[in-house]
């Protein structure tokens, strides 16, 4: 009986790898809260999904925490089964002047048009092997989406004898991070002004996570420019 | 592979819940169903809802699902049973649809419209009144009454739910029962002779804009006498009644005067449509929050949706509440959107949406969207 | 130090040596061993490091102060007679160990003596029980019998149906006067009134909201009066002024219509109306009624017809609630004869 439940929890997680490990993104600790408040270096970060307080459990590690006051989780910090920090990530790039919910209603009507869009194609398709490679998570869409977007070398400006060199280096990871998102939405905002926001971004998103379209274009020009100007990356130091 | 054999396990599982029933005449239905889903026929949904009936994010959720479904719920088999047992003779019997918002009257009302359409009733049916009252696009046509003063007619508008009326009536339009009693003379040159058939009316209606509120008003009393005389069977649908009784429209005549409800021709020709004034008739109305502005949405019940006014109109009426999903119905509902592709993730989403959606159906489908 | 070694040496005795040397290494003095050397030897040694011996200051205790007179109270005597009436509170009085004051955490409150927080607040030591009761039998003598016939609370309630509150307060401060004190209520069962239908229906709309729907009780408190006695005066004179109002009539009280909305009567609106034209109808009787034999129209000759009366009422009097419309859908399926709801 209990082999048979292993088993099962295997599976669960065999299938939702790829959720699972873009669901480990670098955790953004600064939590911003309603009213500006500062916490004392002892108080510890919230551990509110699940999954990290069962392992803590299963560690051992709890008892530490237990007795230790315990910041507040943000509002977006939820125990939610649909959470997912990336998005909330993307929620705060769309989102201008603070309207979080109008920006969230955004990002979550684009992906509803994903999903309508890829059902589509998979009534569409033909053979079921075709309707198997056909991905209906918008969520592991806008995750493909993201990684491939990400930029893997950046340019800085270096000005050496009154010239100022473009020289190629390597990115941080964060860095690269916030240009994909970035570049995501400059490529959404360059519409017609009859084209609602969503549906662009919807077709930005299946775009980039099929890789193609105008954000990974940019993307390769980066990487051709680093490649043109690598006679200058010794002006890094 | 693990992924492909999960989605398949996946599919398996959300089949093993039995959520759909092949029983897709409303008449057969009965307490076994509650909770499945029916199919209509693509053909069937384009005569009875090819110009309006469905809501607009229902029609949405057709496309993508490439199929209309509707779910059979108690209230609407209630109302069928009680349309069943009642007695032809005596006057026609008012029903109320009320609920919360997005509850599913219009739903409940669409499946009512396709019992009605299969029982052999001669369907008046309009699919949201606010559309006439309330909706003011640009170009709205407008246009003083010609035979009765101070009434404003709408004629555009008339003559599309002319339209909307003869598709949907196709088949018993045709038979040779339904003709006038008397002849009517719109012009000089135009008229309606006695015992033309009733299509004819309806035609002229469509071809002669201009005179087509005249034609339903013609239209409502002919069905009336008609009904009265045991030639059709009548059933009257009409979506956001409440509409009628709020005290302003939206409506402007050219001289900047705001219109009140009672000064529109085709209010009149329903409010004594709605009256139970004659027999072999069933009339089905729903009152919504959705159908007045958001000053009077403090709450759903029929008694403060109509102001007294309207409640002493279709008093005595059988209210019927839309409730939100119980137990068995959102289980049944999660497992067809699962089935559809609408709703995916682990088991424990739907408790989730479950608690968050407040079994609320409307609710439920708007937060399943972006999973 | 040689000195004294040699001097020690022709003495010839080992023990006082070692002893000697011991004590002029030793910082301490060792008083017992000095002294006994010192009688047997004349020579005197220069104890430099000896601790000068601090003679104690001999205090001297007055004897005419007596002992604390709480110390000296028997556990028997009579309290009563050691504090017989209201008194500051006075240490030496009270054999209690009483401790009263503000202190930081961690510090234990100040005694009872020269405790100025202990004297400022009123104390109810002459109303010991034993005291409270020996004075009541004192008291006893000019009292009257308690009235035979008011033996419970509802003859008391039948024959004085107005009450009055009014609240003493002991509190400290510098007066004893506690504003609160002035504040009179008084309450009576509206019922007790005997008004006529009229009458308590404007009664009830004069006091507003001091009417308790629940308990019938009528509640009118005062507060605006600097002194109590005006209070209940003030209380007494709305509550007269109340009730000879609400017996006047005005002239546009003749005036008042359905519309008001006052009160739904069924009989007299449309509700009736659609009903008897609905029971006309489904009978196939002519229709020749005109507004006021809507009016009279018997619907007792209508099945359920009562009972949809009271089902349309209840919904316009007590408000539209799931309850009275699920009450008046029941009402309405069994009048229009169709089956019942089901759930």
């Amino acid at each position: 009986m209990m082999n048979i439940k292993n088993f099962a929890i295997c599976c669960i997680f065999k299938r939702f790898n790829l959720i699972e490990n873009i669901n480990r993104w670098p955790e953004f600790s600064n939590r911003c809260y309603a009213k500006a408040t500062s916490f004392p270096d002892y108080f510890q970060n919230p551990v509110f999904r699940k999954e990290d307080q069962s392992k803590l459990i299963e560690s051992s590690e709890i008892s530490k925490l237990a007795a230790l006051p315990v910041k507040p989780p943000a509002a977006y910090e939820t125990s939610s089964t649909y959470h997912d920090p990336l998005v909330n990530k993307v929620i705060n790039h769309v989102m201008e002047m603070g309207k979080k919910a109008l920006a969230r209603s955004l990002v979550e009507k684009a992906f509803e048009n994903i999903k309508r869009i890829q059902i589509e194609r998979y009534h569409l398709a033909k053979t079921p092997d075709e309707k198997n490679k056909i991905e209906l998570n918008p969520k592991i869409i806008l995750h493909k989406a993201i990684e491939n977007c990400k930029p893997l070398l950046q340019l800085s400006p270096v000005k050496r004898g009154g010239i100022t060199y473009q020289v190629p280096g390597p990115i941080t990871d964060k860095r690269s991070l916030f240009l994909a998102i970035k570049w995501l939405l400059e490529a959404t905002n360059d519409k017609e002004r009859t084209i609602h926001f969503p549906e662009q971004f919807a077709w930005e998103l299946l775009d980039a996570a099929n890789n193609t379209g105008k954000v990974v274009k940019r993307k390769q020009d980066l990487h051709r420019q680093c490649e043109a100007n690598r006679a200058y990356a010794h002006y890094r130091w | 592979m693990f992924l492909r054999y999960w989605k398949k396990l996946g599919r398996n599982y959300s089949q093993s819940v039995n959520f759909r029933t092949s029983e897709n005449l409303p008449i057969h239905q009965n307490d076994k169903h509650i909770g499945l889903f029916y199919t209509l026929k693509q053909e069937k949904c384009k005569e009875l809802f090819g110009s309006g009936g469905f809501p607009k994010s229902f029609m949405k959720q057709t496309k993508t699902f490439t199929e209309t479904s509707i779910m059979i719920r108690q209230p609407a088999l209630d109302i069928m049973n009680c349309i069943q047992l009642s007695d032809f003779d005596k006057p026609a019997i008012r029903y109320v649809l009320f609920g919360e918002k997005g509850s599913g009257k219009s739903l409940t009302m669409a499946h009512l419209l396709h019992f009605a359409n299969e029982e052999g009733f001669l369907i008046i049916h309009v699919p949201w009144v606010s559309e006439w009252l309330r909706r003011v696009p640009r170009h709205k046509e407008m246009a003083n009454s010609l035979t009765r003063d101070g009434f404003v007619d709408l004629p555009l508008d008339a003559a599309a739910w002319l339209l909307h009326f003869k598709t949907q009536n196709r088949v018993y339009l045709k038979s040779a029962d339904l003709v006038t009693s008397k002849e009517y003379v719109w012009s000089k040159r135009e008229k309606t002779e006695m015992g033309k058939p009733l299509l004819e009316l309806v035609e002229h209606g469509i071809n002669r804009v201009k005179y087509s509120c005249d034609v339903i008003d013609v239209l409502m009393s002919e069905i009336k006498i008609l009904s009265n005389n045991k030639k059709c069977k009548t059933f009257v649908a009409i979506d956001g009644f409440n509409s009628f009784f709020y005290p302003l429209t939206r409506l402007n005549t050219p001289t900047k005067r705001k219109v009140t409800p009672e000064e529109v021709t085709l209010t009149t020709s329903f409010m004594e449509l709605t009256k139970n004034n004659w027999t072999n008739a069933a009339i089905v109305l729903t009152v919504d929050q959705l159908a007045v502005p958001d000053d009077r949405q403090e709450s759903y019940l029929p008694r403060y949706l109509l102001y007294k006014k309207g409640f002493e109109h279709i008093d005595p009426f059988v209210p019927m509440e839309i409730g939100r999903y119980t137990e068995k119905e959102f289980l049944s509902c999660a497992s067809y959107y699962r089935d559809r592709l609408w709703l995916r993730g682990p088991p424990d989403v739907e408790t989730e949406l479950k608690f968050t959606s407040a079994c609320n159906p409307y609710r439920f489908m708007e937060q399943c969207a972006p999973l | 130090m040689n000195v004294i070694l040699q001097y020690y040496r022709s003495l010839g005795t080992a023990r006082t040596l070692n002893l000697r040397i011991w004590r002029l290494n030793s910082t301490s003095a060792d008083v017992a061993t000095t002294t006994k050397g010192d009688e047997e030897e004349e020579f005197r040694v220069l104890d430099i490091l000896k601790s000068r011996q601090r003679t104690k200051k001999k205090v001297t205790r007055r004897n005419d102060v007596q002992p604390d007179r709480a110390d000296r109270m028997s556990i028997d005597q009579k309290w009563g007679n050691v504090w017989p009436g209201p008194k500051t509170f006075h240490p030496s009085s009270v054999p209690l160990p009483l401790r009263q004051g503000y202190v930081p955490k961690g510090h234990v409150p100040p005694g009872k003596k020269a405790n100025a927080e202990l004297m400022k607040i009123p104390n109810f030591l002459h109303l010991t029980p034993p005291v409270v009761k020996a004075q009541c039998e004192a008291l006893k003598q000019f009292c009257t019998e308690w009235p035979s016939l008011l033996n419970s609370e509802e003859a008391i309630e039948n024959h004085y149906p107005v009450e009055t509150i009014t609240s003493d307060y002991c509190h400290a401060g510098p007066t004893i006067r506690n504003p609160l004190a002035r504040i009179a209520t008084l309450r009576v069962k509206l019922s007790t009134l005997n008004l006529n239908k009229h009458a308590q229906d404007k009664f009830i709309r004069l006091v507003g909201e001091r009417y308790d729907e629940e308990t019938d009780l009528v509640t009118i408190t005062a507060d605006r009066c600097p002194l109590r006695q005006q209070n209940l005066d003030y209380v007494n004179y709305l509550l007269t002024a109340c009730y000879h109002e609400s017996w006047n009539v005005e002239d546009w009280e003749h005036d008042k219509t359905e519309e008001d909305m006052e009160y739904y009567d069924w009989d007299k609106n449309a509700s009736k109306k659609s009903l008897v034209q609905w029971h006309l109808r489904a009978t196939n009787m002519p229709n020749d009624l005109s507004d006021m034999d809507y009016v009279e129209y018997d619907i007792s000759k209508i099945p359920n017809g009562e009972e949809y009366k009271n089902a349309v009422s209840s919904l316009m009097n007590n408000g539209e609630s799931e309850e009275t419309l699920k009450n008046y859908g029941a009402a309405v399926r069994k009048l229009l004869g169709l089956p019942e709801a089901k759930i």
